[in-house]
């Protein structure tokens, strides 16, 4: 019974330790993308794959970021009053969509080993090359980029502006702000959805420019979420591990935190079983290739880890409350679900370049390693400057005060 | 009639706790207001015009679906490359409308959304009712409709079962299941208020049937345990159910390999849709039986407001499967996906279309203004004009899919005949009469629901206690060194 | 997970003026979870609150454990994923195998809707079912409705506290000076109502009614059994058609519409059905130059005779019997059965039938011969030929001079 929350007894900041931590991680991610870099440099053999690589840990770095957004941008479309305590973590995660924009560059650089319509092989057979004459007037470089300019000024933008009025909001305590987010919101979710689908379709579904699906989309966004609420998680578990927001963040934030992580779980597997079913019933070629590649040999393999990793394991592990509401247990899920999530992400990149082995190499772990460390230091950077709570938001007391009858 | 002045709800500060009942209710005068409906000795005379016309309704009803048993159905104007049409639409578009009932009940439940307590035991109510419509149609456009038993696993003498790789009997279990679980959602969520009206009941007749139907609720705090256990179980089930009925609906669609059907954004469109539609509905009923029974205290314009909002989302999300699936017909490159489209836009059936296109994205957008939102009578038309809309969409996709084979030579056009326009009429008699019947004998708002959000059930009891709105001094945003010592 | 539920909960039988227990009112949630938290550390156990609405906290104040609700509903999900995923693969798989557009016949995707459905079926009738019963509900009486404070409102607008007489630990008026001590607006002693009394009339009918009833009840299935199990000669009565009675015109009907009045239309002359044309003489009927051909129309092989032999060994043998000679299990049965009027069929190893030209009896076995029937519609043309070939096999076999016998096994022949 009456539990206190006191946000004026917490640490909120994140202070030396952060900066600290910001510096070696940035040092080594910037070590890290260096390594690989001049490694694709040297040797013009290792290119394709350092490229589709790239593009794999680029798209789960940036589902991460997309996802931290959304959250903030959820929040406040549904006006949720529990969820502040955490927003500012969520905010922090996009905070790293600056660097995004910059490491998008050297997918524009690598579009030539990334996208088979760019320089069509010669030997393809008249329909494949009818198919790629008709898609031309939207796969072409010049507009691929215009898009991918779009995209990323648009997201750019919005995380922009959601994250500099909060950020306002800490000195000045106005709630005319919140209420301007909150209008707002609407329109800048629409914006998010229309802008993810066509990344995804214009990264991710091009690389097999003869296959397409219209929930694409909505596949990919179903990842970004669940990887912005894993790691809101397993950022506030490791905050609380270092004294900071030690009773803001109560047992009943997490089990909220893991209900939103559950459901989309289940979301994911819903969109995933979804396109499944309809391409494999339908059992039309020009659609079921894609799968085909996907279902057999060792991609075979990481198809069933998806199914059991991603969906079941951690269906059964946080469907109850207990394990919601220990910080630890649902953190290490947590974990566990954004490690199988990057190889979500590396099995809808992947087997375009290599369609009957499992390329895992070190190119892997050095990019996820380069980029891992430069988003973190950027977030890192972004959240030592200011509280880790936003703490003079109007709903706050709300959010402190949350219990999870 | 209660007094007509609306009261502005829809507008709280962050930060302030919303009002969901207006007008000074305390928990008795709240049981008086909504008791009072089914407890007056007869109902206003609008009922009773209301019923006489949906009686007539459904009597057409009645006798369009004999005379189909009586000829065949060779009385509706399907034909072999159409060989569905407004069957299929009207239980699309049923079962569309029972989606927003389970999703007031179970997935605002879960989202914690208080103000759902006013219009659940409605929307379910509608739920229950649009799925006795929608499971009408498959029925009777069944060749033999007395055999639709046919449709159930059960050991026959002819030693066969039914062929589970259909999607058709993924239906069958998938609505009956929905059936099932929304009456049980509905009765359970009633046993509370239904002992309500035992315990008011005048007539020993009336006391027996309501002490019958409440199952000797007497409101132990034990029970209410248990109670809100299994409430909140079933909720969490519904949540997916209601995903998987019109998910499943989509998969009789979009398991085949018809241009406009086989594809793979279906499931979720649809399941958008039929939410769009299913508040169309709510709002196109609740919007006058608010004012006439004078729950406007209960039924509030943030009620209003909050249901145009969720329209207008799932609106655009049904905006966006639109432009996706034409986005992805051409760049499919695939010419039968390509031509079905522009078919849909350009061809013979081009007005459904429009009239879909019209209805379902473009007239919603006016929700964006408040001004519309809380308007109730612009917003009750626009409502109507959402259940139209929905309605043609399923009819442009049944319809305007079919109509054009691959082979031309397999090319038709459908017409529907006066048994059809009738008997879909006729579907709105039956909604109608099962709604009125319930205006009239049941509760028609969750009560004791509503009480417990209200001040008087004491929320402020919480256990936590929470101080925000740090005044202190902060360190500007650039200054190098965190304030390690602060706490 | 045990339930703190008193253990008998089951109303016993109301004596009339005894105390069933003692119900506070209250107007308010605080004073209600305050004078809660105070029975409960009272150390009660067969005591209760009642309130209009779920109240959050109450389950504290009370001391109440948590349901184990949610697991019966695990498990009954369970159980129906697993019954869903057993009747689908027994039912389509298993019991009645059949492949549907290619699919093979246990494949999970398509069986996961069902699977889905069913167990969220289960699971909320679990749900709904188990609450009931754990809450001892439907119990459509219950002896604190005699308080007509409790019966009025108590589902309206206030908050009662019931402690029951049966508590080992109840004494009247320590357990009045408890509540009267909390917050409550009024503290009322209830007694037991007296069991109301039956009505006259159902006394002394209502028995004979009820007899009555029930034998009227009987009359429907006793028609119903008695008209299964009686045989009957007229048409049975058909509530709905299914296209048994068709407008359509039989065999052998008249109909106006031609001249003859036919409905059957005769045959343009020379009409000949699809692969019916039968020019080759030799080959469809035997006959070569106006007479029984003596040769084969194809040439004579081993697979031929093999062939041959397996047809022979089908349609022949229940007659002719394994080598010929006319003692197959059918023909020797009948004749057992039937002695005087038998007709025993031919030796195929007689004379008669070695000396008949191969296209008689080719024709033979086409058209059949006095009792034997034709086997032209059953057995395709070249096998007809091949049985041929084996019937000269076997006549062949059964008087082969002995030189044909290979000379490492002649000295088994005696």
């Amino acid at each position: 019974m009456a539990e206190v929350a006191d946000i004026r007894r917490d640490n909120v900041w994140l202070g030396g330790a952060g900066r600290a931590v910001a510096i070696v991680a940035g040092a080594v991610g910037a070590v890290g993308l260096g390594i690989g870099g001049a490694i694709a440099w040297a040797q013009p053999d290792q290119r394709a794959h350092f490229f589709a690589s790239y593009l794999t840990n680029y798209c789960y770095f940036l589902s991460l970021g997309l996802g931290g957004l959304f959250l903030v941008l959820l929040e406040h479309l549904a006006r949720a009053g529990w969820s502040v305590v955490v927003r500012r973590l969520a905010e922090g995660i996009a905070s790293t969509l600056p660097v995004l924009c910059l490491l998008f560059l050297p997918v524009l650089w690598g579009m030539g080993y990334l996208y088979p319509w760019v320089n069509p092989r010669g030997d393809l057979a008249e329909h494949l090359q009818h198919l790629l004459e008709w898609k031309r007037p939207y796969l072409n470089t010049g507009f691929f980029g215009v898009r991918a300019g779009i995209y990323l000024v648009v997201w750019l933008a919005i995380s922009y502006y959601y994250l500099a009025l909060s950020s306002r909001q800490d000195r000045t305590g106005e709630p005319r702000l919140t209420l301007r987010l909150e209008g707002l919101a609407p329109v800048a979710i629409i914006l998010f959805g229309l802008t993810l689908t066509f990344a995804s379709f214009d990264w991710m579904m091009s690389r097999d420019p003869f296959w397409y699906s219209t929930i694409f989309g909505v596949y990919y966004f179903a990842g970004c979420v669940v990887g912005g609420f894993a790691l809101v998680t397993v950022v506030a578990v490791l905050l609380q591990r270092g004294g900071r927001l030690v009773s803001a963040i109560s047992p009943d934030h997490y089990q909220d935190l893991g209900k939103y992580t559950f459901g989309f779980i289940v979301f994911w597997a819903y969109i995933a079983f979804s396109q499944y079913l309809l391409i494999w019933y339908g059992n039309i070629p020009e659609e079921t290739q894609w799968y085909v590649r996907r279902s057999h040999g060792p991609w075979g393999g990481v198809s069933v880890l998806l199914l059991l990793g991603h969906f079941v394991l951690p269906f059964v592990a946080i469907i109850s409350r207990w394990p919601k509401r220990r910080p630890a247990l649902l953190g290490a899920v947590c974990v566990w679900i954004l490690g199988v999530h990057w190889f979500d992400v590396y099995w809808l990149v992947m087997p375009e370049y290599s369609a009957t082995a499992v390329p895992l190499s070190w190119l892997d772990v050095v990019l996820f390693v380069g980029m891992g460390g430069v988003c973190t230091a950027r977030a890192l950077l972004w959240l030592g400057r200011r509280p880790l709570i936003p703490i003079r938001d109007p709903r706050l007391e709300e959010s402190l005060a949350f219990e999870n009858a | 009639m209660a007094d007509t002045r609306e009261i502005d709800n829809t507008v709280t500060l962050p930060g302030q706790p919303a009002v969901l009942v207006t007008g000074d209710h305390d928990l008795a005068s709240l049981t008086e207001v909504v008791a009072g409906i089914a407890e007056a000795p007869r109902p206003p005379r609008g009922w009773y015009i209301a019923f006489g016309v949906s009686m007539t309704l459904l009597m057409i009803l009645g006798a369009m679906v004999g005379y189909l048993f009586l000829m065949g159905i060779g009385v509706w104007g399907l034909n072999v490359p159409v060989a569905w049409a407004f069957d299929i639409t009207n239980f699309v578009f049923w079962v569309g409308i029972g989606h927003a009932g389970t999703l007031i009940s179970a997935i605002l439940f879960l989202f914690r959304q208080k103000w759902r307590t006013g219009i659940n035991r409605f929307a379910e109510a509608m739920t229950i009712f649009a799925v006795v419509c929608a499971g009408l149609f498959p029925l009777i456009h069944l060749g033999r409709p007395w055999f639709m038993y046919w449709l159930f696993p059960y050991p026959t003498y002819l030693k066969v079962w039914p062929q589970f790789k259909s999607p058709l009997v993924w239906d069958v279990f998938a609505v009956s299941t929905y059936m099932t679980v929304s009456i049980l959602f509905w009765y359970m969520g009633m046993i509370p208020d239904l002992a309500t009206f035992r315990d008011r009941a005048k007539g020993r007749v009336k006391h027996t049937i309501y002490g019958i139907l409440s199952l000797g609720w007497r409101g132990s705090g034990r029970h209410w345990h248990r109670y809100e256990t299994a409430y909140l179980l079933l909720a969490a089930l519904a949540t997916p159910l209601v995903l998987s009925v019109h998910s499943v609906v989509s998969f009789d669609f979009a398991v085949s390999h018809l241009p406009g059907w086989h594809t793979t954004i279906f499931p979720p469109y649809f399941v958008a849709g039929a939410i769009f539609s299913g508040f169309g509905m709510v709002l196109t009923l609740i919007i006058p039986a608010r004012a006439y029974f004078g729950l406007k205290d209960i039924v509030t314009l943030r009620h209003v407001d909050n249901m145009a909002k969720i329209m207008l989302a799932t609106g655009m999300i049904v905006g966006y499967a639109y432009s996706i699936e034409f986005f992805t017909s051409w760049y499919s490159g695939n010419p039968y996906e390509g031509f079905t489209f522009l078919n849909r836009a350009f061809g013979p059936y081009a007005w459904a279309y429009w009239i879909m296109i019209s209805c379902n994205v473009f007239i919603p957008q006016l929700l964006w203004f408040k001004r519309v939102r809380t308007n109730l009578l612009v917003l009750w038309i626009l409502a109507i004009f959402v259940n139209i809309g929905m309605w043609f969409e399923r009819f442009t996709i049944i319809v305007a899919s079919l109509h054009r084979d691959y082979l031309p030579s397999s090319w038709g056009m459908y017409t529907p005949t006066w048994v059809e326009i009738l008997t879909l009429a006729g579907s709105f008699g039956l909604f109608l009469t099962l709604f009125l019947l319930f205006i009239r004998y049941l509760p028609v708002v969750a009560m004791a629901e509503v009480k417990s959000i209200m001040p008087q059930a004491g929320l402020e009891h919480g256990g936590r206690r929470g101080f925000g709105q740090y005044w202190g001094e902060i360190p500007h945003r650039h200054e190098r060194r965190g304030p390690e010592g602060k706490h | 997970m045990g339930e703190n539920i008193p253990p008998a909960d089951v109303p016993v039988v109301p004596r009339a003026g005894t105390v069933y227990g003692v119900l506070a009112e209250y107007d308010g949630v605080a004073p209600l979870l305050e004078a809660a938290a105070k029975v409960r550390d009272g150390g009660y156990t067969y005591w209760d609150t009642y309130t209009p609405i779920p109240i959050h906290g109450l389950d504290e104040a009370m001391g109440i454990r948590k349901t184990r609700l949610p697991w019966v509903v695990f498990g009954a999900g369970v159980s129906g994923a697993l019954l869903a995923l057993l009747m689908q693969w027994w039912m389509n798989a298993f019991n009645y195998s059949y492949v549907v557009s290619g699919k093979p016949l246990l494949n999970l995707p398509p069986y996961i809707p069902i699977i889905f459905e069913v167990t969220i079926l289960l699971s909320a009738i679990t749900a709904f079912l188990g609450m009931l019963l754990l809450n001892k509900l439907p119990q459509l009486y219950h002896s604190w409705f005699a308080s007509r404070a409790f019966a009025r409102r108590v589902t309206t607008d206030r908050f009662f506290i019931g402690i029951e007489a049966r508590d080992p630990k109840f004494d009247i008026a320590e357990v009045r000076a408890l509540l009267g001590s909390t917050r409550a607006s009024q503290v009322e002693t209830v007694v037991e109502p007296a069991a109301p009394a039956m009505p006259e009339q159902v006394r002394k009918y209502g028995l004979p009614v009820a007899v009555l009833l029930l034998a009227v009840a009987l009359v429907p299935p006793l028609l119903i059994a008695k008209a299964r199990l009686t045989p009957r000669n007229s048409p049975r009565v058909q509530v709905i058609a299914d296209m048994d009675q068709q407008p359509k015109f039989l065999p052998q009907q008249a109909n106006p519409l031609f001249l003859d009045d036919r409905a059957m239309r005769p045959l343009v002359a020379g009409t000949v059905a699809v692969h019916h044309a039968n020019l080759d003489k030799f080959l469809y009927q035997g006959i070569a130059e106006g007479q029984w051909a003596t040769g084969f129309p194809m040439p004579v092989t081993t697979t031929l005779v093999a062939r041959g032999q397996a047809r022979f060994n089908i349609y022949c043998t229940a007659c002719h019997g394994w080598d010929g000679a006319g003692n197959g299990p059918a023909a020797v049965q009948g004749a057992a059965r039937s002695p005087e009027s038998w007709v025993m069929p031919t030796s195929l190893l007689d004379g008669v039938v070695r000396e008949r030209p191969n296209g008689h009896i080719f024709n033979t076995i086409s058209n059949g011969i006095r009792t034997m029937p034709a086997y032209g519609d059953q057995i395709p043309v070249a096998d007809r030929w091949a049985i041929l070939g084996y019937v000269r096999a076997l006549q062949l076999s059964q008087a082969a001079p002995k030189a044909l016998v290979p000379a490492e096994r002649q000295a088994e022949l005696r």
